[in-house]
């Protein structure tokens, strides 16, 4: 049987940051697994930059400021504590990944470049170009080769396995093989990342964004923090939801319904396009439900003009939107307008983080991090540049926490573990063989449809509720759903199948604290109840699963230093 | 309605075969949008690689007729018109060891990649605690290698690298000797340089078609120039490609154009071409092909090409 001290699962930002810190001193053996190559994962795909009070550009700055500014943007929703743990040490860990290598842009004087974001009360986001999550995963990647960081690319984590309160190990499969196997560990870090694909085509996450790893935990026993708030970008790409940046907007773009109306003038008659992401999100989204968008049901959307900003300062300010335009979505947007519509973007919820210096969860030797987590730095709502920042900070921790347990703890019991295997052979089995039944794509479908409708950018209690229906109907059709490939080796299929299993149990608890959740606060927004409750939920929300019962309790915030207030900008 | 005929070739760990599709035509779509469209809605059993479905992850390259392109950002409608047929055949990048239909390994390649020692060999001037300090030029010159986002498009297409697998890097491990050879904060370049010259540097057969394929359009071709020099001046003069590089370096300068005769001898030493060049051109001669008694004159403006030279000389330094 596998056996090692420490087992990461994803190799993103977090997972391999969490690798390199479990593995140095090179006294443990660490593995990281990770469903595809490591440089495929979508810390990847991350544009804008990192953020840390570096003050390079602004001397005025401090992490004070960082810290205050990021309890601000989380609606007061984050734990202070950890907030101010994150942001006093992000800048010696920018310092970190520049040792290992990650290009970053320069300022005049040879210092690392930082430029203003959103939320942000200094140019604080420290950038490579538009890449910077790219070069971040590659430099991490690099520094893993130089380490000798052991990876088992495309396997693929089934189950983390749990008894009495305690891991045990974990059951993975090797794709290539399509063979199953046990692995005992004495700690695990879960650093699955996001599950914007819930929302399937409405979603700027990558295709493998499903959570499997916060689904694990979950069905472990380990319950969702704040899962309820999910973060949408008001302009993706119609066809596919990828993300065009806010840029367009900022420049000058206009937002017209079908009627050739720029309709901001209804929602925001003074900053008109330059509100902020969740009114022009809401407002998209109001002219589509009162039938004023293109297109029908999950294909309607509205168009953003950029034509009259004229070629020459689309090409020098704007070229890569226009690539993104024309590759994704064969339009020119110097010659017509592009259609856009609201894409889910991030999920502040996650797997309940109860102690922040270790990444530690309730569940002894399961530490977690990145977007799969929730700490929680983002409470109601995460500030561009804080993601990639909260990735590769507590990755950084979560690997020196799993390091600790590791030497605490002794590897699991093995018969258990093989109990788990066997259950999954026999899903395995069960699967290929299935003949027929329900598509698994239709499902798939269907559940993205209802979360998009109805726990998506606005929520009323009757239509989470009528969503809530909807989801236990796809679990119940999952049990007949329909993968289609027999095969034992890459069989993707059984894969997607699974993903799926997930997606519905995150769904489900999404839906389960957003009905609860009966005020609006940050990404939260309900029609039924606009206003933000401090006394009833200034309170962390938490999900658990116990066998097919899912239930909901409170948990308080922690507030060091800086008191609610109204958030406004 | 029109039909796009997709000839997808197939491999299930043991037998490989073609399997035909039909796709009805949509405008406006993309190479992944149609293999997506088959896995989702006619054939479940077909496996290929994507994820950010944004040009970024690199996942998703595969070869339509040939050649390669990422999946994702090419649109479909552009293929269709420079091959100039709704037949696309698709296959897996050539070059590396294949798993399943389209799906290809990439561990090997990184085990070849640690050769050139892919990460960064730190100077003294920086600290983990204080990072680095780097002017704009610095970073501009390593902009464009970490650009690679590994898809293995050059890799496919390297006609050095189908003939010699073993012997040769693929071009983006060259970008990423290069990568680290150029940054400032690298101190010691010649451990990435070295072994790069050890794997045959100098072979490339300026084929271009890394370099004309790069989605992320990376100049490779200048890169593996840079290495060739560099590897020069770190006084690795004698090997063939480099001895070939001088050969042709001095006769244009001299007389003002090759001397073909003497290339060989320069390049590989006169015992190793008599031993296996000369029967070649002994059947050269013999149909007239060269004449071994012609000495090449110096060409009319010699003046110009040796002031051609020394302007060049000029600008690199
Ligand atoms: C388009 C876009 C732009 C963004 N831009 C920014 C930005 O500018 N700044 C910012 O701060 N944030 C940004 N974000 C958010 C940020 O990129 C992500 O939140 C962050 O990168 C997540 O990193 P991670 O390490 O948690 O997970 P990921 O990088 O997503 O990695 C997850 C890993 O888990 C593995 N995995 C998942 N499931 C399994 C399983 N079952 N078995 C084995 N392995 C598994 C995967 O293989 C992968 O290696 C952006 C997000 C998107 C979508
Ligand atoms: S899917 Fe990521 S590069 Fe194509």
């Amino acid at each position: 049987m596998l056996a090692f001290d420490v087992v990461v699962v994803g190799a993103g930002g977090a997972g391999m940051m969490a690798a390199l810190s479990a593995s140095e001193g090179k006294d443990l053996n660490v593995a990281v697994i990770s469903k595809v190559f490591p440089t495929r994962s979508h810390t990847g795909a991350a544009q804008g930059g990192i953020n840390a009070a570096m003050r390079n550009r602004d001397n005025t700055d401090s992490t004070e400021k960082h810290f205050r500014d990021t309890v601000k943007g989380s609606d007061f929703l984050a734990d202070q504590d950890a907030v101010e743990f994150f942001t006093s040490k992000m800048p010696s860990v920018i310092a970190e990944l520049d040792y290992y290598g990650v290009p970053f842009s320069r300022d005049q004087n040879g210092r690392i470049a930082q430029r203003p974001f959103g939320g942000a009360s200094s140019p604080r986001t420290c950038y490579s170009a538009d890449k910077t999550g790219h070069v971040i995963l590659h430099a991490l990647y690099e520094q893993c080769l130089k380490n000798n960081v052991q990876f088992l690319n495309e396997w693929f984590l089934l189950s983390t396995v749990v008894e009495d309160g305690k891991l045990e190990g974990l059951v993975a499969m090797d794709i290539r093989s399509g063979k199953i196997h046990p692995i005992q560990t004495k700690s695990v870090v879960i650093a699955s990342g996001g599950f914007g694909r819930i929302y399937w085509s409405r979603t700027t996450n990558a295709i493998n964004m499903t959570g499997d790893g916060t689904a694990a935990c979950f069905e472990a026993g380990i319950p969702l923090k704040d899962p309820e708030f999910v973060q949408f970008h008001p302009t993706g790409l119609a066809n596919t939801g990828i993300l065009l940046s806010e840029a367009c907007r900022g420049e000058g773009g206009y937002l017209v319904n079908k009627d050739g109306e720029r309709f901001m003038k209804r929602y925001a008659p003074e900053k008109m396009e330059l509100g902020p992401r969740d009114l022009v999100s809401r407002s998209i989204e109001t002219e589509i439900r009162e039938g004023r968008g293109f297109g029908e049901g999950m294909t309607s959307y509205v168009l953003m003009d950029l034509r009259h900003l004229g070629e020459q300062k689309i090409m020098e300010r704007l070229p890569q939107v226009r690539e993104l335009a024309m590759e994704f979505e064969g339009v020119d947007i110097i010659k017509e307008p592009v259609p856009i519509r609201p894409s889910c973007h991030y999920m502040m919820g996650g797997i309940h983080v109860t102690d922040h210096e270790t990444c530690s969860t309730p569940i002894d030797g399961i530490h977690a991090a990145g977007e799969c987590c929730s700490v929680s730095i983002h409470g109601a709502n995460r500030l561009g540049g804080n993601s990639v920042a909260d990735v590769v900070f507590y990755g950084k921790y979560a690997g020196l926490g799993a390091k600790a347990s590791a030497k605490r703890r002794q590897l699991g019991n093995a018969q258990r573990l093989a109990g788990e295997t066997a259950k999954w052979e026999q899903e395995f089995q069960r699967i290929r063989e299935k003949q027929s039944g329900i598509s698994m794509f239709d499902i798939r479908n269907r559940l993205a449809e209802t979360m998009w409708y109805n726990v998506g950018i606005f929520r009323t209690e009757q239509d989470m509720k009528k969503a809530y229906d909807t989801i236990n109907q796809l679990i119940n059709e999952y049990e007949d759903a329909y993968a289609g490939d027999p095969a034992e080796k890459y069989n993707m299929a059984f894969i997607n199948y699974v993903e799926l299993g997930n997606m519905l149990k995150l769904a489900k608890a999404i839906t389960l604290g957003a009905i609860h959740r009966k005020e609006s606060r940050g990404s939260h927004s309900r029609a039924d109840y606009p206003a933000r409750d401090d006394a009833n939920f200034l309170r962390h929300t938490l999900v658990y699963k116990d066998g097919e019962n899912y239930r909901h309790e409170y948990l308080p915030v922690t507030i060091t230093k800086y008191q609610p207030e109204e958030r406004k900008y | 309605m029109e039909k796009i005929s997709c000839k997808i070739k197939r491999f299930n760990g043991s037998e490989a075969w073609y399997q035909e599709y039909e796709v009805p035509y949509e405008k406006g779509k993309t190479i992944l949008w149609l293999l997506t469209t088959i896995r989702e809605e006619q054939d479940p059993t077909l496996n290929f690689t994507s994820a950010c479905r944004h040009a970024i992850c690199g996942s998703c390259a595969v070869r339509i007729n040939g050649n390669a392109f990422l999946a994702c950002n090419t649109p479909l409608d552009e293929v269709i018109e420079t091959f100039d047929t709704m037949t696309l055949t698709f296959e897996p990048l050539q070059n590396f060891e294949v798993v399943k239909d389209l799906v290809i390994v990439w561990e090997p390649k990184m085990e070849k990649m640690k050769k050139v020692k892919p990460w960064l060999e730190p100077t003294a001037n920086g600290s983990k605690e204080t990072g680095f300090l780097q002017t704009e030029e610095e970073f501009h010159q390593i902009a464009a290698p970490t650009d690679c986002i590994l898809c293995g498009v050059c890799a496919s297409e390297c006609n050095q690298l189908t003939v010699n697998q073993d012997g040769y890097l693929e071009p983006f491990i060259l970008n990423r000797a290069y990568r680290f050879a150029v940054d400032s904060r690298d101190g010691s370049p010649e451990e990435h340089l070295r072994p790069v010259l050890e794997n045959e540097l100098w072979k490339c057969l300026h084929c271009m078609q890394c370099v004309s394929k790069c989605p992320k359009s990376i100049p490779l071709t200048d890169e593996i120039a840079y290495l060739r020099s560099e590897t020069m001046k770190m006084g690795e003069m004698n090997n063939q490609g480099a001895k070939h590089a001088y050969a042709f370096h001095d006769d244009v300068k001299k007389k003002g154009r090759l001397n073909e005769t003497m290339l060989p001898i320069k390049t590989d030493g006169l015992v190793h071409t008599a031993m296996t060049k000369v029967p070649f051109a002994l059947r050269m001669i013999k149909k007239g092909k060269i004449n071994p008694f012609h000495f090449p004159k110096e060409v009319e403006g010699i003046a110009g090409v040796r002031a051609l030279y020394e302007y060049a000389k000029e600008v690199k330094d």
